[in-house]
C-alpha cells in the first residue's frame, strides 16, 4: 500500500494505492500516524486505487475514524471500488465511516 | 486438488495465500469470487497465527459437487473461532471494538464454515458454492 499525504490549506488528502493486508498493515499504520496528530482533522482518503483491504486495514480505518470523531473532525473515504465497498458494507463500517 | 503443509508458518502468510490462489480450483474462478476467497484465506490464516500458536498449518483445497472446500489444519491449542460472538455491526462508533472482524467477514462471504478439534488439531473448513 502506497500512501501519499497532501495538505491543503484546510484539508488533508490521503491517496491510497494498492493492497492493504496483514503484510503491510503495520507500515500503513506508521505511514498515516501524522493523521492522528491533527488538531482539527478534515481528512479525505482517496480510495480510487485501493484494491483490497483485510480486517487488519479495517481496524486501522476504525482507529482513525475514532480519533477524528473524538476531536469533532471530519473524515471521508472517496471513490471506493465496489469490491472494497462490499467489505465496508458487510461489516457495518459504511454506517460509521462516511463513504462518498 | 492441493494438500500442502507449511512448517513453520511464521512470516509465510503471503506464501500460503498465493498457494491457495494459484491452485487450478481457485485461479479459474471469476475475479470477484477470487477476491472473496483471498480475503477469507487471509483472515483464517491471521486467526491461526494470533490464537492457535501452531508452528505449522496444513491447507487443503478441493472442489466437491460444485463446492469449493478450503480446509486448514493446525496443531495449536484448541480454539474454536466460530464460538466467538459476532461483532455488533450496528453499534455506534464509540461502542465498536477494534478487531474481531476476520471470521465475521468469512461468515458473510462463504456459504458455510465448520470447525472441529480432532487428534489434537484444530480443523477449520470453509466452503463456497461455485456452480
Amino acid at each position: 500500500m502506497d500512501v501519499t499525504i497532501t495538505k491543503t490549506e484546510n484539508k488533508t488528502i490521503v491517496t491510497l494505492v494498492g493492497r492493504l493486508d496483514t503484510t503491510n498493515a503495520d507500515k500503513f499504520q506508521q505511514d498515516i500516524a501524522p493523521l492522528f496528530e491533527e488538531a482539527n482533522p478534515d481528512i479525505e482518503l482517496d480510495c480510487t486505487d485501493m484494491d483490497y483491504t483485510s480486517s487488519q486495514g479495517l481496524r486501522i480505518f476504525l482507529m482513525l475514524q475514532k480519533s477524528v470523531s473524538s476531536k469533532g473532525g471530519s473524515m471521508v473515504m472517496s471513490n471506493m471500488k465496489p469490491q472494497v465497498k462490499e467489505i465496508f458494507d458487510i461489516t457495518g463500517f459504511s454506517n460509521i465511516i462516511r463513504i462518498l | 486438488m492441493m494438500n500442502k503443509r507449511f512448517d513453520p508458518i511464521e512470516g509465510r502468510n503471503a506464501e500460503i495465500i498465493e498457494s491457495v490462489m494459484n491452485t487450478a480450483e481457485v485461479s479459474s474462478l471469476p475475479e470477484d469470487l477470487q477476491f472473496k476467497i483471498r480475503l477469507c484465506v487471509e483472515e483464517v490464516e491471521e486467526n491461526i497465527l494470533c490464537y492457535s500458536g501452531s508452528k505449522w498449518v496444513e491447507v487443503t483445497v478441493a472442489i466437491v459437487d460444485g463446492m469449493l472446500h478450503i480446509c486448514f489444519k493446525d496443531g495449536g491449542i484448541e480454539f474454536d473461532p466460530l464460538a466467538k460472538p459476532d461483532p455488533d455491526i450496528n453499534a455506534p462508533i464509540e461502542m465498536r471494538q477494534v478487531g474481531g472482524l476476520g471470521i465475521f467477514i468469512c461468515k458473510q462471504m462463504m456459504d458455510s464454515l465448520n470447525y472441529h478439534f480432532e487428534n489434537d488439531c484444530n480443523v477449520f473448513e470453509m466452503c463456497k458454492k461455485i456452480q
